[in-house]
């Protein structure tokens, strides 16, 4: 599956994308350690949706695009409308996990009429004072993203296996940069004062095993925001879609069969 | 050759058992471990230190900035370089330097240095460091994806606001200053620019293309600083700088004693002091995503934390002869250390060597001893060394004869008719 690229906005800046499936549009906004090849949950979720997973600008092979971002909501916001434009999508149900999750919902609340559902897992972008969360940027920079796994072990054999050593850590490092550039030095994105405006069916999930978004974090995010559920992911890390693409992919697919159909017809 | 007094000032108070009961000496090390009463002693002992520095002629007075940190209790070098200004008449305030991203607006920084040099009449050298992840990223919450662009955009206004004589705006990306003046200006047009630097390929390049003195401030000493000063070298040449030993500087543990012997009776547990408990850094703290550019990375360059906590380890953890073996400490009889000082200035090929003579929790009177004895015994047998290189990037201060000097004020009588009143100290 190779990637695609499409300039987009008054800026033409490029998208590098993975598109596959049929149906509905999904559209998949990565984690903080951006998208892995075309992972086993983006296959599986072409399985249900037409699905569209772009890396944002500051990820991977759009690492030289982090500068021309403002950290705020609306630059991302902005972006991923143009992205939605140039493909000729008017709406689609949109998943998010970790720092993708915040950008889900920033879309969610700034341009609600885009976005047919909401799923959200380990959703970044709110601090709660008193709740203890591990900080994913200060960790040993030998290895930057082992606490976003679960087990130990695992970073290498999902994220950096059969990849050349140096590309995969550079690739890391800058990944976790751009995550830094909206989260630093707290992940307070003042998104808080918008979630009252999402009107998409909303699905949030916690991950058992997530040090960074505890489970009081996803209740916060329940309640603010109307109408929403609120599940747990048994045993997984921050990067649920890594650890668990099936269970992380059924959780898209039910919900929107189960409550964002009608959104649609 | 040139040689600078200077001092960390680490808090010498850190318990026995502190690496197996605290992670980090930096950024969360527990503040009950401080005591401000003992620090009034502690900040005036080292200050003392630093003015017999200048009496015992070394050429500089070096200072620096850190941040919740227990080896080094100067967030403020300006603090420090303001009492010296008017303290010490002679040497260079080597402020090693002030991080410009943490300061907004860093006209700040551009107006304090300022001050300091008008006091001084002119003795100030002017160090901008990126600054460490530990400093600019976890302690003062800087963005490490932003802290580079922010960076040189400080240090471009600051160089403005020191040079250009009008009032002008500043619409930059991350200062935004309608009427930039600056009151008052430096006596140096500009000050020496120093770039203290661990290892990142910017900095050589910004030093090339400024022709700004490149300071290697390492802890793991020049042996293992030999092979990082050979690429700056190497760079400097490939850019065309032509070739000059005081644009760049070293910094290195040194102590001496009339004998070896004697020196490792009096100075071995200072030195494990600062290895291990001084350099004890939780690494997730040593390099913040971003902090270090792909170029660097891919270099294999790491930051002075994170590359040196193995290595550092180590040293705690060697003999005091492999210490000096392997470079991390220069120390012993006199003789010893001129003949490794010789070595250090001519691997390194460096003009300006930033003596690191107190280290850990040395007593005073211990690192006067070791001050005097460097100055009195070794300084001189180097003295020659570079004799045929201007330095640059030393302060070009104003001629003693028209330099104001600090003075005893008594207090102004009631009536001109009468003699002057006595001053306080002097009644009691």
């Amino acid at each position: 599956m190779n990637l695609e690229t499409i300039a987009v906005g008054p800026a033409r800046r490029t998208v590098y994308y993975y598109r596959r499936g049929h149906g509905q549009p999904l559209l998949y906004l990565h984690h903080m350690l951006g998208i892995v090849g075309f992972e086993p949950l983006l296959a599986k979720l072409a399985e249900s949706f037409d699905v569209i997973a772009p890396y944002a600008p500051g990820w991977g092979p759009a690492k030289d695009q982090l500068e021309d971002i403002d950290p705020g909501a609306l630059d991302i916001t902005l972006h991923n409308v143009d992205l939605l434009n140039a493909l000729g999508v008017k709406s689609a149900h949109v998943m998010g996990i970790s720092i993708g999750a915040w950008m889900g919902a920033e879309l969610a609340a700034i341009a609600p009429q885009r976005v047919l559902s909401l799923t959200l897992v380990n959703p970044l972008g709110l601090w709660l004072d008193g709740v203890e969360c591990a900080d994913p940027f200060a960790q040993h920079p030998g290895m930057p993203s082992e606490i976003q796994f679960s087990e130990r072990g695992l970073r290498k054999s999902l994220l950096l296996e059969g990849r050349d050593k140096m590309d995969a850590h550079v690739e890391e490092l800058l990944n976790l940069r751009a995550s830094a550039k909206f989260l630093w030095p707290i992940p307070d994105t003042g998104i808080s004062r918008r979630l009252g405006r999402i009107e998409a069916p909303t699905l949030i999930a916690t991950s058992e095993k997530d040090p960074i978004v505890p489970a009081a974090h996803g209740v916060a995010w329940r309640d603010a925001i109307a109408g929403s559920r609120l599940t747990t992911i048994a045993q997984a890390g921050h990067l649920a879609g890594l650890e668990q693409p099936e269970a992380c992919a059924a959780l898209a697919s039910d919900f929107v069969r189960d409550h964002a159909m009608s959104a649609v017809a | 050759m040139k040689f600078h007094w200077f001092n960390l000032m680490p808090w010498p108070y850190l318990p026995d058992d502190f690496t197996e009961k605290h992670r980090s000496v930096w950024v969360d090390v527990d503040s009950r471990l401080f005591d401000a009463r003992k620090a009034n002693r502690i900040y005036n002992d080292y200050l003392d230190l630093l003015e017999l520095a200048e009496d015992v002629g070394y050429d500089g007075l070096g200072i620096n900035e850190h941040h919740q940190n227990a080896y080094g209790l100067m967030p403020s070098p300006q603090l420090m370089a303001a009492t010296l200004a008017r303290r010490t008449h002679r040497a260079a305030i080597l402020l090693l330097g002030q991080s410009l991203a943490l300061y907004d607006p860093p006209t700040r920084v551009a107006e304090e240095m300022a001050m300091i040099d008008c006091i001084s009449g002119g003795r100030l050298i002017s160090g901008f460091p990126v600054g460490s992840s530990m400093d600019d990223n976890y302690a003062c919450g800087v963005n490490p994806a932003t802290l580079r662009e922010k960076y040189h955009e400080a240090h471009n206004l600051v160089r403005r606001a020191w040079s250009d004589p009008d009032v002008f705006a500043w619409n930059g990306k991350h200062y935004k200053l309608r009427y930039v003046n600056l009151w008052p200006r430096p006596i140096q047009t500009p000050p020496p620019i120093w770039i203290p630097g661990g290892g990142s390929l910017e900095t050589w390049d910004f030093c090339a293309e400024h022709k700004y003195n490149y300071s290697y401030l390492s802890f793991s000493g020049y042996i293992r600083g030999a092979q990082l000063m050979e690429g700056f070298w190497q760079r400097m040449e490939q850019l065309g700088a032509e070739f000059n030993p005081y644009q760049a500087a070293f910094a290195q543990q040194i102590c001496v004693a009339e004998t070896d012997a004697e020196a490792k009776r009096l100075y071995e547990k200072h030195a494990r002091y600062f290895f291990s408990r001084c350099l004890h850094v939780y690494p997730g703290f040593a390099d913040a995503p971003g902090y270090r550019t792909e170029p660097t990375i891919r270099a294999g360059l790491v930051t002075q934390m994170a590359g040196q906590s193995s290595a550092l380890n180590q040293a705690a953890a060697l003999s005091w002869e492999e210490m000096i073996e392997k470079g991390y400490i220069v120390a012993g009889s006199p003789d010893s250390v001129a003949a490794q000082i010789e070595k250090v200035i001519d691997t390194l090929k460096v003009g300006h060597l930033v003596c690191l003579l107190h280290f850990g929790d040395m007593p005073n009177d211990v690192c006067r001893y070791s001050t005097q004895m460097f100055a009195d015994k070794v300084m001189p047998q180097m003295r020659s060394k570079w004799a045929g290189y201007e330095d640059h990037w030393y302060p070009k201060a104003m001629p003693l004869e028209d330099r104001a000097e600090p003075r005893t004020v008594t207090p102004f009588p009631a009536s001109l008719n009468e003699p002057p009143r006595k001053r306080v100290a002097e009644v009691k």
